[in-house]
Formats: structure tokens, C-alpha cells, sequence
């Protein structure tokens, strides 16, 4: 058996073993997108290079069969430094959005193509969970939220906006309409107190997301009723009160308990609070000036010092959000920070740092030109232009309508964001899609089998499809085109993808370490793409 | 196997459908196998000049070749076209020469007149088809364009709208080429030589070659015509040869048809009676005419030009150079040939002569310097019953066209090379992979197989005890020079490069152990047969033994192909035996190695010629390629130019290969038109070192070399252009034509001007259009006071 080392420990391997298969059993991780097992190596992605025997070139660790005696190296600089420049390369030809532009501008990070897709089907119970994974009142927001995801709508460049905000007000709607509102399961009782002052939308989408995960929410307010700048800084004719209270209903029915007419300072200290409970949220609301030290807070003025990312402050186990902590004034950020610190509180709880929401976007399209919208607006997107209510603006879509307008999106995000090795890697070796700016691919419009979604534009070439394709079987499958910068994969003779992948389609799905090859129904494949780096001590928690 | 029923076809087919009927003969007659796929496309494009998508789907039906497959083939190879052709393939050369000779205005000029809307090859009557070719290998007739099977050299945008009324018009004509005569004079007393290499060919050496043929059978002339092989002086093709027994040789060189007779007459005296007074007639009246044609073109072979040419070289692979025909056997074996292979067959083991081949120093010539023996070792040592040899005839390199003129002029020489690999690592089979651009060469080796068949020399089947050769065309692949790809391409594939080891000498073509060796390489085995290892290593350097063979031209008098000792300088080569840079002009740098070479600049020019040194200046020694450079060439354009090379033929298989190599090229597109970042050379810097390392294959770690070396020794010119100067007035967006005060008002540059830039006003000072000019240079070039001035 040959021994190897890797940057210095030592291996025993069966012979033919390849140096990726050696460092897999010393639990070292080398990077791959082409590589499969039981499989050719494709030496495409170029990864996975390491350094045999001090030699100057690199040798893709893949493809290199270990040998007697052989002395390779992995985990240095220079190496890391060239691997990062094979993500960069690839993602400079890497065409499309790892999240959609709205996704990414909304202070929630709501799902909202996903939302829109659903809608778009009739799936208006699933639209909902979509929305209230990420937004506690969408119902209230339906009516309040100025909309910030759809000034960066790249429908805008065809015509206007999808209508996304009033679309996710007539989910929420129709949920209460349905006489059996939904209401999120919760996690069994962690045992754990958490107290949250204040219920404006960061106090209730805080106590929201702190209930699911099984905590016990006393919220305490100063006002007589529930809702705080909700309830009294906007008019009726806006947002209706029966509209807030069904919302907050859903909160009590999660077993939050709400202390009402109980003022932070007169009627209870923050050291009673952290006394008696785990943990604390503050969701006051701006400061009366001068009035932070008789709360028992430092703060220099009206605003309490976070940490903007986590809503940590200063004292452990005290975290702050909405208006307390931030200048702009914005229903949907207090909302996005009650479940930011929610979160946050979790882990707080189970000993864990807290982090603040990762929306890495390894791949980003920008600004696009009329022409590559045109490409977009193929298939199954409307043409119609943005509709309004047939009953006036302030009334709201009708589920119809709002499936109608759903239908407009151009669905920009990608369905494997969540299963894409080249987004993974690229962040963890913290490659720059802006590192090298040149000519691009030109998009292909995306092709829909009966389930499938083929993105060329998003093809890295690693070549695993057309080897799973052959070796499948198929009679058509895919095949390189061309050769060099312009080499493409695709079906022989022009065929449509579904053509090609008549048995194979869930194989090359799983293979592909992008989302080139996709199911169009992103639910799908929900976990995570397989990094094929079977190392154990890479916890996900 | 499994092969695919027959393919769903669409019901209703638009367009009419081709004839399909002659696929299956083609595949009846070469076979339904993978291994035959290149073939089989061949014989289809030969029949439809063009991929029709229903014949290949009818190939995937006839044969085990699945749609993929096919697909995946048809698309890589630059040969492949799937649009139909027009009625005349117009084949732009865009070799370096040429290139620095302004081939991309040519290539613009055709477009232009044929009216091509971007993307498009072919013209709207579908009378012409536009391609651009790496190399036609007329390096000597820059800018060269062939059409159809005519070669039309030194062409300048202006010229372009008159070649394609030529073309029309002889189409009009309905001008054929005759059959070319084949017969030789018998009982001859002397020789008339004519080179007819590609070279040659391409300016015209058949017509010479028949009308030579013609004086000498209508006079009785007592001397042979004796087509040869390359002399090398490619820049004054056609050559003729005079040779009389006794008498000093002499040479003419840039012969035109109308000349031959006169030439011929000269010196030999017609045998019959009626004709010697015909011919003195002739003649008489020649002397008053015009006796100085022939005198003008004379070049007695011991003239000084012709000396320094020629006399500083050493002919080993190029022996006997232009003295012998190709595809006399009975002649190769008079000088020698084979039977130093008889012998050493008879007299010593494989292991003997695999030991005087590592004991002659001599290094693969194919670029990368692997010693010969050495690879003869590892084939001969593997475990395995069969095995393979292969002659790399892919020669891709523009500006490198050894390797065709030693099979168009040698093809025994080679044979005997690869027969002598054979026996020595115990093959039974050899083939030579030679490109499609070189039909010449395919035509010359395949007759020279079947002589030495013919004369036991060589088995025709596998069977026989006697090695069996044969001959596959390559299909247009630069990467397939690369013998992991060249094995690929041999087995029905994409000609991709793949991780090695495993090498050849272990698994290569049918898995098993194969032995690749470069054309020159073989010509050179052949030698050391005859002559031993040891005059091979008193020849040349210490490290890299024996001679090379160097494809000369640019900037330099004499331009063609020179065998020079190893060790000699590029300041001998430029100077003695290129005659100098020609008009006075300065020299700046010489390009070696082509695309995976690099820029050895002038203050290196003294620097001996061998595998080490040259890798230490930055280039490598790569095929041979070696094209001089002025003044007023740009280095950042010469970068650029092999980038898109390397681009045009990456295979697209590794990250650094398919997209390292185009950003590189985008930076430098960039700079080239004024867009350049200051963070830019850093950054070429950064990515080329990376693929340097990175890459898959040996092309793609030497693609960024062009750039890197430029960086080295020029970096001033690429700061210039970040400023948005180009030192050398050749980046277009960089430069404006001005005429001067200097100017008399002839109108030649308003007439040659192809953009309508110039108003005519005879008598006058002219004036440019900036916005409208192409920047192509044709008003320079015509300017006879030179008033046309580049800033």
C-alpha cells in the first residue's frame, strides 16, 4: 500500500487511489466541482490542484493516482491563492443571480420569486410559509411596506416592477379569509425565558420567531394595546386595525404572553428583566432624549449602540432592533431585525455565537441590457404589463389578479442556491466575481423541460452530464459544443434539454455543482449540494 | 455494442434534404467505428463541402457512433464547416508573418467587398466563402490569401475588389487547371530542378514544372526535369536549378512560366535539328527583347546572398536538399537510405540502437526537448504485446512549416525514422498524424508508403513481418500537436489533452504503450543511423546536440526555411543568413517558439541558440518558428496576436485554458484600444503566472508566455499604451494617418484609399477623414514621397 503525505500527515492508501481520496481520509478538504466518484476525471474546475514533490506546476489532485513516497502539498498560500483564482475565472463566466435582486434588496430577505411562483400556481398556503419564514406581519407590511424590493425589479428594464408587495398583502389576506389561519409549528419547550420590550414590529416579529423556536415571550408594553407605532402613528384608512390585530392573534395563539400598560424604567428595571429571564429583546422604539440612563441603557442618545449585524449590545444576553438602534424608520426592518435577533437569542441560549443572516451572493448579473431582457421574457413569463386592482389601489389584488401579476416575474433567482458548490467555495475562499472583467458568455434563454430548468449561461463546462449521460444510456443526452471560450454543453442537433435527459435527469441534477441543470420547482432538492468532500469535522450546524 | 436505434427525425423537413445515399458508401468503405469518425467526416465534407445536419444523423444510425459523440466532434475541429460553402473558399492566412504584414486588413478589405454582415462567412449570392486560416505556410509571399487552389501573395487591401473580379472572371472563363504532366525526359545529360513543395506550389512551380516539361520533350532537350524537395529559400520560390556535368550549378530564382523556355534553352542544346534553329531564333530575338530576364533572376549558387544562405547551414534532416525527387525510392537508397536501418537490424538489438540514439543527445524538435532515447526506452520497457508508434505531423504553429517540407521533400527520410522507432520498441503498426492543411505532405507520404510496400520494406497488414504504416489526417486543432490530444483525436475524439501521467509510453492510443515522436525528430533518426551518435554530438551544444531546423521570416531579406547547428546565434541567423532587417530598419526583437514561445529582444540577439538558453530569454525553442521583428512592430500587438491564437485553439477543457486564457486576452484587447487600467499589467502578470502552473496541458502553461515575455523585455511599450500611445503606430485605435506639407497631389492615396477617406484634389495637399478611417495603411504604402504619416 502506498504511503503519502499530505502536508505532513502521513496516509496509507489502496493502489490507484487518487491524492483528493487520500486527503479525503486524512479529513484534509480540497476543494472540487468535476469531480464525481465511480467516474472519469474531468479535470475541468482545475480546484483541486495541488503541489506533488515541491514540483513549480500544479497537478489536479483528482486525476493524480498517489504514489510510494509521494509528498504533496494542499493547505498553503500559494496554492489557496491559485484555487481562488479558478473560482474567480469561473464565475467571471458565470452568468446569473445566486439570489434574485429583489431577494437580496428586501430588508427581510424574503423569498420573493419563489413566493411569486407559488402564487403563480394557486399555492397560496405555501406562498404564505414562504413569506412568514422571513416577514412575521405581511398582512400589516401588505398595507405599510414602501415597497424597496421592487425598485430593484428587473422587470423595470422591460416595463414596471412586479407588484410584489400587494401581491404578498392578498396571501396574507386570503389566509385569514380561509377561517384557518396558519400558525407555524413550534420547536418543543427549550426551558428558556425570554423577555421582549416593546410590541412594535420588531417586539413582535421577534416574539414571533422566539416562540417557534420554543422559548417561553412575555413582551411588555407601555400602551394599552399590542402594535406600538402600528397601532398609533398610522391612520385606520391604511392599515386597518382588524388587519394588525389578526396578525398579533397569531402571535398570542404561539403562546406569547403580552404585559400590557408595564413602562421599562417606571414599572420594571432592565436588571429585573435580566434577572429574571434568559434573555432579553429591546424593541422600544427611539429614545425620549435624555432618558437612556433612567432605563438602566447606555446609550450616548436616542439610540442604543448594536452591533448591526447580530443586534447584540454591550450587555450579554440583551439584544436591540427597529427603531432603537437604527435612524431610518421602516416597518420591514424592524420586522427583519425581530428575526435577525431571534435568531440571534437561539443561539445565545444553546451557547452559541450569535451570527448575523449570510446572504452571499458569489454571482451577481447587475444592470442588464433590453436585449438580455428579451431573453429573459421567453417561456412561461407574461408580457402584460404591471396590472393594478380592479377595485382601486388601496383595495388590493383578488387572488386571480394577484396570480396574474405573479405571472410576470422573471424569476431571477437561482434554483440551486442552496445546492451550488461554486457559490459554497467561492465564498469560503472568498473568490470576487468582479476580479476579472472581460467578454461574457452570451445568455441563453433558459429552457424548461416538464421539470427541469438548463440555464447554459450557468454551466462551468465541468463536464459530469455528459459523462453521466453516456454512461446512462440516453440516446441523445449532452454534449460539448465547440471548443475553447465558447464551448457549451448541450443536447446534440439542437434537441430540447428534456430530449436529452430522458433517464438521467435526477443524476445529472445531483451532479451538477451549479444550477445549470436545475428542477424547476427549487423545493425539490432542498439539501444542501454535496460538497463530495466527506470530512467530518465540517459541522453545519 | 450499443448503438442507437435510428434518431427520431423531424416528419416535415423544410428545406429540400441532400442526398444521402453516399454516406453509406462512405461508411461502407471506412467502417462503422469510433476510431473512424474523423475520416468519416472528411469524406462528407469532401462530398457536400459542408456538415449536413441530416448525414450526420444518418452516420449515427450506420455506425456505433452515438449523436453525442459526433456532435462533440464535428463542432471541435476547425475543419469542420456546417454551413454550406460558397462557390470559392477565400482562406485568409493569418500566420504571424502575414499578420505583421497586415492580414487583418485583408481579412477586413474581404469583408468589405463582399459585403459580410458580421458573423457571416459567406456572401449573399453564396459565390464566396471568407475564412481565416492559422498558416498557409507562404510566410515569404506575406499577406497571402488562397483561393480556392490558387495563392495570391504581398496583397494589400486596395488589391482585394481586382482579386475577386479575377476569380469571377475566370470562373466566367471557365478556366481549368490542366492535368499536370507527368513524364520526364529520358537519357538526360543534365537536370533541370524544380523545388515543388507547397512553398513553391503556391507561387506558381506546377505551371514552371510543365512548361519546363514542354521545352524539354518539343527541343529533345538533353536534360531530365526533375521535381525536388524544398531548398529552403522560400522567399525566391520558384527555383530552378540548372545541373550540367562539369559545370558550376546555377539558380534562378522567382521564375515565372513565360520564363522556362528561355531559361532551359540557355542551357541546353535542343537534340533535334529543325528545333535548334527554331530555338536560336528564339533566342536571338530573347537577347534583343528583353535578354535580361532570365539574367535578372540568375543567381549563380555562389553568389554571396546564396552563399550566406545557404553555406552557414547544416543539412541533416534537410539533406540533399533540392537535389532529390521525394518519391524516388531507388534514389533515397542510392544515397544511403535504409540500409543503415537493414543494418542495424541484422547486426545489433533494439536495445543497441535505443542506446546510440540516447547516446546522440538528440531531444524531441517537436518543442519540448525530451530525449529521444529516453522516450524510446520507456516504450520499449513497458508491459504489453502490442504497441504503437506515431509520427506527430500536427504541425500547428503559424509561421512554422518545417515539419511539412520534410515530408513533402523527405518522406522516406521520415518513414525510415519512424520504421527504425519501430523495430526498436517493438511496434507493429506505425501511423502519421499529419493536419488536413497539408494535403501536399499526406499525398507525398501515402505514395511513399506504398513504394516502400511495394518494396518489402515496409508490411501492408499487421501480419506481415515488416512494420505497416498508414496515414491520418488531422482535422484543423492546433492542441492536437499534443500527444495525449493527437492520441484522442486518433481514437474518434475531441482533441483534449489529459493529465499525464499516465504517459503514452505507458497508455496511449488503444491503451496501449505508443511511442510520439516529431517529424524532424525521425528525419534526424534517420541520420544518426547513417552517420552514428557521435557525429550527431559533435554537432552543436553540449545539452542540445545536432541541428534544428528554423522557419525564418518577417522582417529579415531572405526569409525560408534554414537547418542550423544548435548553439549558433540569433544575431547569425537574422543577419548572415536572413541577409539582414530589410529597409533599413532596426531590429527589435525575434519571436521563437510561436504561440507557446516568446520575444527575445535584440540586446539578447547574440544569446546561442539551444533548448536552455532560449527558455532563459524567455522563449522556448517550440517547433521552430522564428519571425523577426522591427522597429515597427508592436510588442503588445504581437502579444495579443498569439493570444487570440491560443484562444482560437484552446480546447476548453480546464478552467485556466478556456477562461484564464480569455481574460488574458480581454486585458489585452483592452490595452490595445486605449481601454488599458493601470492595475492591468499587474494583473496579466498574476493570471499568466498562474496558468503557467495551473493549466491541464503543456499548450495551455505556455500560452501566456507571448505575454509574460513581452512584459519582460517591452514593458515600456505596454506603459505607452496605458498613456494611449502605441511607440510603434501599429494599434489602430491608438494612431491617426496625417499626410504633411510634403505632399504633391499624385491622388495614388485617394484612389487606393478603400474607405473613401481621402478626397481627391490632384495638385493639391489631401486630407484624411479621421473618423472614417480604417487605419489600414494603404495611403502610406503608396505615398512616393512619403507625406503619409502616422501619429
Amino acid at each position: 500500500m502506498p504511503r503519502v503525505t499530505i502536508d505532513g500527515r502521513s496516509v496509507d492508501v489502496e493502489p490507484g487511489t487518487t491524492i483528493l481520496d487520500a486527503a479525503r481520509k486524512l479529513g484534509i478538504e480540497i476543494p472540487t466541482l468535476c469531480h464525481l466518484a465511480d467516474h472519469d476525471p474531468e479535470t475541468s474546475c482545475m480546484a483541486c490542484v495541488v503541489r506533488v514533490n515541491g514540483s513549480a506546476s500544479l497537478t489536479p489532485s483528482c486525476a493524480r493516482i498517489a504514489e510510494e513516497g509521494m509528498a504533496v502539498e494542499s493547505e498553503v498560500e500559494d496554492i489557496r491563492a491559485i484555487r481562488r483564482m479558478a473560482f474567480e475565472l469561473l464565475l467571471s463566466d458565470h452568468i446569473g443571480d445566486c439570489i434574485a435582486p429583489c431577494h437580496h434588496t428586501c430588508p427581510a430577505h424574503m423569498e420573493i420569486p419563489l413566493m411569486l411562483r407559488q402564487v403563480s400556481e394557486g399555492q397560496m398556503r405555501e406562498a404564505l410559509r414562504t413569506i412568514k419564514k422571513d416577514i412575521a406581519l405581511p398582512a400589516v407590511l401588505g398595507r405599510v411596506c414602501p415597497e424597496v424590493c421592487e425598485r430593484t425589479c428587473r422587470r423595470t428594464f422591460y416595463d414596471h416592477p412586479a407588484s410584489i408587495c400587494m401581491v404578498k398583502r392578498i396571501v396574507a389576506d386570503e389566509d385569514f379569509a380561509s377561517g384557518d389561519p396558519y400558525v407555524p409549528e413550534r420547536a418543543p419547550a427549550s426551558g428558556k425565558r425570554v423577555a421582549v420590550v416593546g410590541s412594535g414590529p420588531a417586539g413582535l416579529a421577534a416574539a414571533y420567531y422566539l416562540a417557534q423556536d420554543g422559548h417561553e415571550v412575555v413582551i411588555y408594553d407601555a400602551r394599552d394595546e399590542p402594535g406600538g407605532a402600528l397601532r398609533y402613528n398610522v391612520p385606520e384608512e391604511k392599515l386597518p386595525r382588524g388587519v394588525l390585530n389578526a396578525e398579533i392573534g397569531i402571535i398570542r395563539r404561539l403562546g406569547v404572553t403580552f404585559r400590557m400598560n408595564t413602562r421599562l424604567g417606571s414599572d420594571l428595571t432592565l436588571a429585573d428583566l435580566r434577572g429574571d429571564f434568559d434573555a432579553v429583546f429591546l424593541g422600544t422604539g427611539e429614545l425620549e432624549p435624555g432618558k437612556a440612563y433612567e432605563l438602566g441603557l447606555h446609550a450616548p442618545g436616542t439610540r442604543l449602540p448594536a452591533n448591526l449585524s447580530t443586534l447584540e449590545t454591550a450587555a450579554p444576553g440583551v439584544f436591540a432592533g427597529g427603531d432603537l438602534v437604527r435612524r431610518r424608520r421602516l416597518a420591514v426592518r424592524s420586522i427583519a431585525d425581530g428575526k435577525i435577533a431571534a435568531h440571534g437569542i437561539s443561539r445565545y441560549l444553546r451557547g452559541l455565537k450569535p451570527e448575523g443572516e449570510s446572504h452571499g451572493c458569489a454571482s451577481r448579473m447587475g444592470q442588464v441590457d433590453r436585449e438580455t431582457i428579451d431573453l429573459l421574457m421567453t417561456g412561461k413569463v407574461s408580457s402584460e404589463d404591471r396590472h393594478v386592482p380592479q377595485t382601486g389601489p388601496s383595495e388590493g389584488f383578488t387572488p386571480t389578479e394577484a396570480r396574474v401579476e405573479s405571472m410576470r416575474c422573471l424569476h431571477c433567482d437561482c434554483r440551486a442556491k442552496d445546492n451550488c458548490g461554486l457559490r459554497d467555495f467561492s465564498e469560503s475562499y472568498e473568490a470576487a466575481q468582479g476580479r476579472f472583467k472581460g467578454s461574457r458568455r452570451v445568455l441563453v434563454p433558459l429552457q424548461e423541460g416538464s421539470r427541469l430548468i438548463f440555464e447554459p449561461g450557468k454551466c462551468i463546462a465541468c463536464g459530469l452530464c455528459v459523462q453521466i449521460t453516456c454512461k446512462g444510456g440516453e440516446p441523445l443526452g449532452l454534449t460539448f459544443i465547440g471548443r475553447g471560450f465558447d464551448m457549451r454543453i448541450g443536447v446534440p442537433f439542437d434537441r430540447p434539454i428534456a430530449d436529452g435527459l430522458t433517464v438521467t435527469a435526477d443524476a445529472c441534477v445531483n451532479a451538477c455543482p451549479t444550477g445549470a441543470i436545475a428542477f424547476a420547482d427549487s423545493e425539490l432538492l432542498r439539501q444542501p449540494w454535496e460538497p463530495r468532500v466527506a470530512v467530518e469535522d465540517r459541522v453545519h450546524d | 455494442m450499443n448503438a442507437p436505434a435510428s434518431l427520431p427525425i423531424d416528419p416535415a423537413p423544410a428545406a429540400p434534404r441532400a442526398d444521402l445515399a453516399p454516406i453509406e458508401t462512405i461508411v461502407g468503405k471506412l467502417g462503422r467505428t469510433r476510431e473512424q469518425l474523423i475520416p468519416i467526416l472528411q469524406a462528407i465534407q469532401a462530398h457536400y463541402r459542408y456538415l449536413p445536419k441530416e448525414a450526420l444523423e444518418r452516420v449515427c444510425a450506420l455506425t456505433e457512433i452515438t449523436p453525442a459523440q459526433l456532435v462533440s466532434v464535428a463542432t471541435f475541429y476547425k475543419q469542420f464547416r456546417h454551413t454550406p460553402c460558397g462557390k470559392h473558399l477565400i482562406r485568409v492566412c493569418h500566420g504571424t508573418a502575414c499578420h505583421v504584414s497586415g492580414a487583418g486588413a485583408i481579412s477586413e478589405a474581404f469583408e468589405k467587398h463582399l459585403h459580410l454582415p458580421p458573423g457571416q462567412s459567406t456572401d449573399a449570392e453564396g459565390a464566396f466563402t471568407l475564412e481565416k486560416v492559422a498558416c498557409l505556410g507562404c510566410c515569404s509571399l506575406a499577406p497571402a490569401v488562397q483561393i480556392d487552389d490558387g495563392v495570391y501573395g504581398n496583397l494589400t487591401p486596395g488589391a482585394v475588389p481586382y482579386v475577386l473580379e479575377e476569380v469571377r472572371r475566370a470562373e466566367k472563363q471557365g478556366s481549368t487547371n490542366g492535368d499536370r504532366p507527368s513524364r520526364n525526359g529520358d537519357g538526360a545529360f543534365g537536370e533541370i530542378r524544380i523545388a515543388l513543395d507547397s512553398c513553391c506550389l503556391a507561387r506558381g512551380a506546377d505551371k514552371v514544372f510543365a512548361s519546363l516539361q514542354h521545352v524539354a520533350e518539343r527541343f529533345r532537350l538533353p536534360a531530365r526535369v526533375k521535381p525536388v524537395g524544398c531548398t529552403g529559400l522560400s522567399c525566391h520560390a520558384p527555383l530552378i536549378e540548372i545541373v550540367r556535368p562539369g559545370l558550376p550549378r546555377i539558380l534562378y530564382a522567382d521564375i515565372k512560366p513565360e520564363d522556362a523556355e528561355a531559361i532551359a534553352l540557355r542551357h541546353f542544346e535542343p537534340r533535334s535539328w529543325c528545333n535548334r534553329l527554331r530555338s536560336a531564333a528564339t533566342r536571338a530575338l530573347d537577347a534583343l527583347v528583353d535578354d535580361t530576364l532570365p539574367a535578372r533572376n540568375a543567381l549563380p549558387a555562389e553568389a554571396a546572398p546564396v552563399r550566406e544562405f545557404l553555406g552557414r547551414q547544416l543539412r541533416l534532416a534537410t539533406e540533399h536538399s533540392g537535389e532529390m525527387n521525394p518519391l524516388d525510392l531507388a534514389e533515397y537508397q542510392a544515397r544511403g537510405g535504409f540500409q543503415a536501418l537493414e543494418r542495424a537490424m541484422k547486426e545489433r538489438t533494439p536495445d543497441e540502437l535505443i542506446a546510440e540514439i540516447t547516446k546522440s543527445g538528440l531531444r524531441g524538435r517537436g518543442g519540448a526537448g525530451y530525449s529521444t532515447g529516453t522516450k524510446w526506452r520507456q516504450v520499449r520497457d513497458a508491459s504489453g504485446l502490442t504497441k504503437y508508434v506515431i509520427c506527430n505531423g500536427d504541425e500547428g504553429d503559424p509561421g512554422a512549416f518545417m515539419d511539412r517540407m520534410i515530408l513533402e521533400s523527405y518522406p522516406f527520410r521520415v518513414i525510415e525514422g519512424l520504421a527504425a522507432s519501430a523495430w526498436a520498441v517493438g511496434a507493429r503498426e506505425g501511423i502519421f498524424y499529419i493536419r488536413e492543411e497539408y494535403p501536399l505532405a499526406v499525398q507525398r507520404i501515402e505514395q511513399a508508403i506504398a513504394r516502400c510496400e511495394d518494396a518489402g520494406i515496409l508490411g501492408r497488414t499487421e501480419s506481415d513481418s515488416a512494420p505497416c504504416f498508414r496515414v491520418v489526417r488531422g482535422a484543423g486543432a492546433f492542441v492536437c500537436g499534443e500527444e495525449t490530444a493527437l492520441i484522442a483525436s486518433l481514437k474518434g475524439e475531441r482533441g483534449r489533452p489529459r493529465l499525464r501521467p499516465p504517459y503514452p509510453s505507458e497508455c496511449g492510443f488503444r491503451g496501449c504503450p505508443t511511442l510520439v515522436n516529431n517529424v524532424e525528430t525521425l528525419a534526424l533518426v534517420s541520420w544518426i543511423l547513417r552517420n552514428g551518435a557521435e557525429s550527431f554530438t559533435k554537432l552543436g551544444t553540449p545539452r542540445s546536440a545536432g541541428t534544428k531546423v528554423f522557419a525564418l521570416a518577417g522582417k529579415v531579406r531572405r526569409s525560408g526555411l534554414v537547418e542550423v547547428p544548435m548553439g549558433i546565434t540569433l544575431r547569425e541567423i537574422v543577419e548572415k543568413l536572413g541577409g539582414g532587417v530589410p529597409n533599413g530598419k532596426r531590429l527589435k526583437a525575434v519571436q521563437i517558439g510561436g504561440p507557446s514561445g516568446g520575444c527575445v529582444p535584440a540586446s539578447l540577439a547574440d544569446t546561442p541558440i539551444d533548448y536552455e538558453a532560449l527558455v532563459d530569454a524567455g522563449a522556448i525553442m517550440g517547433s521552430g518558428g522564428m519571425v523577426v521583428l522591427d522597429e515597427d512592430d508592436c510588442m503588445v500587438d504581437i502579444a495579443r496576436y498569439f493570444l487570440r491564437f491560443a484562444n482560437d485553439e484552446c480546447c476548453g477543457r480546464c478552467s485556466f485554458g478556456r477562461i484564464g486564457s480569455r481574460r488574458l486576452l480581454d486585458i489585452l484587447e483592452r490595452i490595445c484600444t486605449g481601454q488599458g487600467r493601470p492595475g492591468d499589467l499587474d494583473d496579466m502578470q498574476r493570471l499568466g503566472r498562474a496558468m503557467k502552473v495551473a493549466c491541464l496541458c503543456g499548450l495551455g502553461k505556455t500560452a501566456p508566455n507571448p505575454v509574460l515575455s513581452t512584459l519582460r523585455h517591452f514593458r515600456e511599450e505596454y506603459e505607452a499604451h496605458l498613456a494611449g500611445r502605441c511607440p510603434a503606430g501599429r494599434c489602430k485605435e491608438l494612431i491617426r494617418y496625417e499626410i504633411g506639407e510634403s505632399c504633391i497631389g499624385c491622388t495614388l492615396c485617394a484612389q487606393h484609399c478603400p474607405a473613401d477617406c481621402i478626397p481627391m484634389a490632384p495638385y493639391q495637399v489631401h486630407t484624411i477623414d479621421s473618423a472614417k478611417c480604417t487605419r489600414c495603411d494603404a495611403c502610406r504604402q503608396v505615398c512616393p514621397v512619403d507625406a503619409v504619416k502616422v501619429r
